[in-house]
């Protein structure tokens, strides 16, 4: 695999990354057992249930339902800091009173061509 | 508005609902309070706020399913990301293909912590694959181009340039007779050119 080169707009896989074979102190290696421990333990989980004959629900995906939770409740850990008010004032006040005084100046421009 | 009204506007009609009829505490404080639905994942099971003593972090990184030292929270900068994890910006197209992946179309793995920008990196939107030019040459290329055209363009409006054009000339006298004038009357001589 010494001269293995990338397929054309594509990532090197991670596991033929040179960094992974050559070089690897103890404490890296460690951590690359742990986290193959922890997919195991997964692909563990969703294997037994998806293979459990007695199974008549979905298997519920707790990584997801986090997501989604995370996702539409952003609300619960929002502050009022100098970039999110900067963005709330530019992207919901701003177009209100940009958009009246542009409608309302063409119309006017409009309004004697229309009524003459 | 009070980050109170705020959640609640967020969590919506449909919460507001299951809390009349199932809510903790009767009638209208149940409005009032985070009243969520008894069945589904338990409050430690879901995301919370940003993690501040190491412990904290540890119990969210055993959460989340990622070794401690992973685990690495979004900045807290108010936009209310909380605990989540911040995960690198990879799109889906640059997993392994030939992995057996437990969701193959968007090559993942149950149970495996979903980027927050998921449904961007999926394999029908956002690529962060390599591209075949870097980046800045690829930018530099395309406005550049554009950039080009564009002043040519205005520069040709301002500066026009075609064929030299004149008044057109008309036969037979300036058409005298086509135009209804006196037959008898002697047209008037009009000279386009010199010889």
């Amino acid at each position: 695999m010494a001269d293995y080169r990338e397929a054309p707009l594509a990532t090197r896989p991670k596991t033929l990354d040179p960094a992974e074979y050559f070089n690897l102190s103890l404490n890296q290696r460690r951590a690359e057992e742990e986290r193959a421990g922890l997919r195991a333990q997964l692909k563990r989980q969703y294997q037994m249930q998806l293979n459990n004959p007695h199974r008549k629900e979905l298997i519920e995906d707790p990584a997801l339902t986090r997501w989604v939770y995370a996702r539409t409740n952003p609300y619960n850990h929002f502050r009022a800091t100098k970039k999110t008010s900067l963005l709330g004032g530019l992207f919901g006040v701003v177009p209100l009173f940009v958009l009246y005084y542009v409608l309302k100046t063409d119309r006017e421009e409009k309004r004697p061509c229309i009524y003459s | 508005m009070s980050p109170q009204q705020l959640n609640m506007a967020a969590v919506g009609f449909r919460n507001w609902a299951r809390a009349l009829s199932k809510g903790k505490q009767p009638g209208f404080s149940a409005l009032f309070s985070q009243v969520r639905a008894a069945s589904g994942p338990s409050k430690g099971m879901l995301p919370g706020p940003y993690p501040q003593t190491p412990e904290e972090r540890a119990a969210a990184a055993k959460k989340y399913n990622m070794r401690v030292e992973d685990y690495e929270p979004i900045p807290d900068n108010g936009e209310g990301y909380g605990d989540y994890p911040q995960l690198p910006d990879r799109s889906q197209h640059e997993r392994d293909p030939w992995y057996s992946w437990d969701h193959p179309d968007l090559r993942r793995n149950w149970g495996e912590p979903i980027h927050w920008d998921f449904d961007m990196f999926i394999r029908n939107r956002v690529d962060t694959s390599p591209s075949p030019v870097a980046w800045h040459t690829m930018c530099k290329h395309l406005f550049g181009f554009v950039g080009f055209m564009l002043l040519m363009f205005y520069l040709g409006e301002k500066f026009p340039s075609y064929q030299p054009v004149a008044p057109k000339q008309y036969p037979y006298s300036n058409l005298h007779l086509e135009r209804g004038e006196d037959p008898e009357k002697q047209p008037e001589e009009v000279k386009h050119f010199n010889i």
